[in-house]
C-alpha cells in the first residue's frame, strides 16, 4: 500500500510549472497533470491506497483536525468525472498560447477537486474560495471590456455567497462543536440558522433562480476554451456538496423544479448559443437537485449519474459551440447557419451531444435522466413529474434542436469556416465516444454509483414514451419553422434576475460619480480658498494653500484635543 | 419486441438528424425523402406504442400516445410563451451600457 496523493494537488502544483515550458514542449507538458490526476483517481478505485472508504491527509488545526482526503464512493465518482473532464478540456485548449489562462484553469480544477475530497468544512471553504477566484481569472482571460465587467459582477455574487457560507460554517462549528462535513440537515432548532446559511451559500453556486444570473451573464464572456472549463466545475461541485450535506431535503425538490422550468423560456429567447447552453446547464442542474431532494437510493443515483453524464454531453455541446466560435468568431443564431457543409465533423459531434442531452435512447442522457424521472413518479409526485416532462421537451427544443439547427443548418450564412484543429476534434471525439458508450452500456456507470442500482433503463415504456416525446416535440418545431410561424431570432439581450441589481448599482454609482463628486469638488475649492487666506507667507498661490492647510490641520487637531479634554473633565469629574 | 424497439430508437435518431437537413431544403435534392423517413418514425412510435405494456402511475398518462401529444403541446406552448415574454425581456444589446454606471 502506498501513500495517497491528492489529485487536486497534482493540478495545482502542475499549474505553476507551465510557464517553464515553451512551444511544443508546453503543449506536451500540459497533458501530463490531468493524465496523472486521472490515473491517481483510477488507482484509488483499484484500492492501491487502501479500501474505499478511507480518509487521510489529516492536519491538526487549532483544536480541530482538517481532512484533505476523504475518499468514499460519492467523492470518488465526482473525482473521476472531474479528472476526465479536466483531460478533455485541456486537450481542447492545448493550442492556447496564454500560460496564465492554463494556470487559472488548472488551479480552478484542482480547487474543485479539493472541495470534492475535503472531509471538513474549513478545508471545503478554503478550496471553495480559491475556486471562485480562479474562475474569475478564467472569465477575465476573455480579455474584452465586457469580460472584464462581467468578471467583476461574477466575483461579487461569489464573494457574497462565500461570506454567507463562511458565516454559516462558523456558527455551525460554534453550535455543534464539530467541523466534519457530513449531512448538515435541519436536525434541531439550534442548527437551523447555520444550516440555512450554508444551504444558501451552496445554492448560489448551484445557480438556483433567482440566484443564477451570474451564470449566463459571465460564463459566455470567457474564451472559447475557458467557457468549457467554467461550465463543468462550479455547478457540479455545488451538486456534490448538496448531495453530501442536504440529501433528501424537501426544499431541493421544488427549487429543482423551478430550476428545470425557469431557464427553458430564456433558452428559447436567447440569441447567443453559449448563453442558450448556460440556461440549459441551469435546467440540467435542476434535474440533479430534484434527485437529491427526493433522497431515495434511486433518485440519488439518478442525480449523481446525471451530473456525471451532464459533464460529458453538456461539455461536448460547449466544445462544439466553442469550435464554431473559434472558427467563425461568433456564436449568435442570427449570424450563423449552414455550417454543416464546412464543419461536418463538428456537426456530427454536436448531434451526439444534442441527442445525449435530449435523452435519445442509446445516448447518455437517457440512462441517467430516466432515473430521476422514475424516482419522481415512484414517489407519486404528479405535479413534479409533469413539470419534469415539460422540461424534457424544453431541453430537446433548445439544446437538441436550436443549437444544431441554427449553428449548422437554417439559412446558409456563407461563413468561411472549417473543422477546428486536431486537438479540438480529438477532445470532442473522446467526449462523444463516452456519451455513446455510457448510453449503450450503462452498467459501466451504474456499478460505480454510490448506492446499489436496481434500475433498467431500456424498457419498452421508457423507450417509446421518450421517442414519442422527442419526435412530436421536433414535429412542433418543424411545423412552426416551415410555416413561418416560428418567431425569428433577434439580436437582443434578455433581462434576467440581476436586472434590479444592475440598475440599482448603476444608480448607486451615478450618485457617487456625479452629485457626490461635484459636492466634493465644491467643498475642496472653497477650502483651498479659505486656506490660502490663512497665511501671508509664500509667493505662489499653491504654496499659500499648502501652508494654509497645514495651519488649518494644526488648529483642527488642537481644537479637537481641547474639546475631548473638556468632555473628559466634564464626564469624569 | 426488443429488436423492434432498438431499430425504432435508431430510426428515431436518424429521423431527428434528417429533420435538420430537411427542414430548410424540402424542395432540393433529398429533402422530401428525409422528411418521409422522419414522418415514418413518428407514425411508428405511435403504432408500436399501442402494443406496449405501459406501467402508468398517474391518471394523465392513460390516453393513447400521451407522450407524443404532451411533447407536441409542450413545445408549441414553450415557443408561444417565449414569444409573449418578448414583450418585456429582450432589450438592445447595449441596454446596460446606456443605463450608465455598473455597465
Amino acid at each position: 500500500m502506498i501513500e495517497w496523493l491528492h489529485p487536486g494537488l497534482i493540478l495545482i502544483l502542475g499549474a505553476f510549472l507551465i510557464p517553464l515550458f515553451k512551444g511544443k514542449w508546453r503543449q506536451g507538458y500540459l497533458l501530463i497533470p490531468p493524465i496523472a490526476a486521472l490515473i491517481d483517481v483510477i488507482l484509488m478505485y483499484l484500492g492501491v491506497f487502501g479500501d474505499i472508504p478511507f480518509s487521510t491527509w489529516r492536519l491538526p488545526f487549532l483544536e480541530y483536525e482538517l481532512v484533505f482526503g476523504r475518499v468514499d464512493r460519492l467523492s470518488f465518482i465526482f473525482g473521476l468525472i472531474f479528472t476526465i473532464a479536466a483531460l478533455i478540456g485541456t486537450l481542447y485548449a492545448v493550442h492556447v498560447k496564454s500560460s496564465s489562462e492554463h494556470m487559472s484553469q488548472y488551479i480552478y480544477v484542482g480547487s474543485a477537486l479539493g472541495v470534492i475530497f475535503a472531509g471538513d468544512l474549513i478545508t471545503l471553504y478554503i478550496f471553495w474560495e480559491i475556486m471562485a477566484l480562479a474562475s474569475t481569472l478564467i472569465i477575465w482571460h476573455g480579455a474584452t471590456d465586457k469580460a472584464h465587467r462581467a468578471g467583476f459582477r461574477y466575483i461579487m455574487w461569489h464573494i457574497a455567497g462565500g461570506i454567507i457560507l463562511l458565516a454559516g460554517i462558523v456558527i455551525y462549528i460554534a453550535t455543534t462543536g464539530t467541523i466534519t462535513f457530513n449531512v448538515i440537515g435541519w436536525s434541531s432548532s439550534s442548527t437551523y440558522l447555520p444550516s440555512l446559511l450554508i444551504f444558501i451559500g451552496f445554492i448560489i453556486n448551484a445557480a438556483v433562480p433567482p440566484l443564477h444570473a451570474w451564470l449566463p451573464d459571465a460564463y459566455p464572456e470567457a474564451t472559447a476554451t475557458g467557457t468549457v472549463f467554467l461550465s463543468i466545475f462550479t455547478t457540479k461541485t455545488a451538486v456534490y456538496v448538496l448531495a453530501r450535506g442536504f440529501e433528501g431535503f424537501d426544499v431541493l425538490i421544488w427549487l429543482g423544479a423551478l430550476m428545470v422550468v425557469y431557464p427553458i423560456f430564456y433558452a428559447v429567447l436567447e440569441n447567443d448559443l453559449r448563453r442558450v447552453l448556460c440556461y440549459s446547464l441551469i435546467n440540467q442542474v435542476g434535474f440533479m437537485l430534484v434527485g437529491i431532494g427526493i433522497g431515495t437510493a434511486l433518485s440519488m443515483n439518478g442525480a449523481i449519474s446525471h451530473a456525471f453524464g451532464n459533464i460529458l454531453f453538456e461539455g461536448l455541446l460547449f466544445l462544439c459551440v466553442g469550435s464554431v466560435l473559434y472558427r467563425t468568431g461568433t456564436c449568435k443564431c442570427t449570424e450563423l447557419g449552414g455550417l454543416y457543409k464546412t464543419m461536418p465533423l463538428t456537426t456530427a459531434f454536436c448531434f451526439v451531444g444534442a441527442a445525449s442531452i435530449s435523452a435519445f435512447p442509446f445516448f447518455t442522457g437517457f440512462v441517467t435522466k430516466s432515473m430521476v424521472m422514475d424516482a419522481a413518479s415512484n414517489a407519486h409526485m404528479s405535479l413534479l413529474s409533469i413539470l419534469l416532462l415539460l422540461a424534457s421537451a424544453g431541453v430537446f427544443h433548445h439544446a437538441g434542436i436550436k443549437v444544431p439547427f441554427f449553428a449548422f443548418f437554417a439559412e446558409d450564412a456563407h461563413l468561411d469556416a472549417r473543422d477546428p484543429p486536431f486537438n479540438m476534434l480529438l477532445s470532442m471525439g473522446i467526449a462523444a465516444i463516452l456519451c455513446i458508450f455510457i448510453g449503450v452500456y450503462p452498467y459501466a456507470l451504474y456499478q460505480i454509483l454510490p448506492y446499489p442500482v436496481d434500475f433498467a433503463p431500456y424498457t419498452a415504456p421508457h423507450m417509446i414514451g421518450q421517442l414519442q416525446l422527442l419526435l412530436f416535440a421536433s414535429l412542433a418545431f418543424f411545423v412552426l419553422i416551415t410555416s413561418g410561424l416560428y418567431p425569428p431570432e433577434q439580436r437582443k439581450i434578455n433581462l434576467d434576475s440581476d436586472w434590479p441589481f444592475r440598475i440599482a448599482g448603476a444608480k448607486f454609482m451615478f450618485f457617487f460619480e456625479v452629485p457626490l463628486m461635484s459636492f466634493a469638488t465644491w467643498m475642496d475649492n472653497g477650502l483651498k480658498r479659505i486656506a490660502a487666506d490663512f497665511t501671508a507667507f509664500g509667493e505662489e498661490k499653491e504654496e499659500r494653500v499648502l501652508i494654509g492647510i497645514s495651519v488649518m490641520l494644526a488648529l483642527i487637531f488642537l481644537a479637537a484635543y481641547l474639546i475631548l479634554e473638556l468632555l473628559y473633565q466634564w464626564i469624569f469629574s | 419486441m426488443d429488436i423492434i424497439l432498438a431499430v425504432l430508437a435508431i430510426l428515431g435518431f436518424i429521423g431527428y438528424v434528417l429533420l435538420n437537413f430537411g427542414a430548410k431544403l424540402p424542395r432540393h435534392g433529398h429533402g422530401d425523402t428525409f422528411l418521409a423517413i422522419y414522418g415514418l418514425c413518428i407514425v411508428l412510435t405511435v403504432v408500436v406504442g399501442l402494443f406496449v405494456p405501459w406501467h402508468n402511475v398517474f391518471w394523465w398518462q392513460e390516453p393513447t400516445a400521451f407522450y407524443g401529444i404532451y411533447g407536441f403541446a409542450a413545445c408549441v406552448f414553450l415557443i408561444y410563451a417565449a414569444k409573449g415574454l418578448r414583450l418585456w425581456l429582450p432589450k438592445e444589446e447595449n441596454y446596460y451600457e446606456k443605463k450608465g454606471g455598473m455597465k
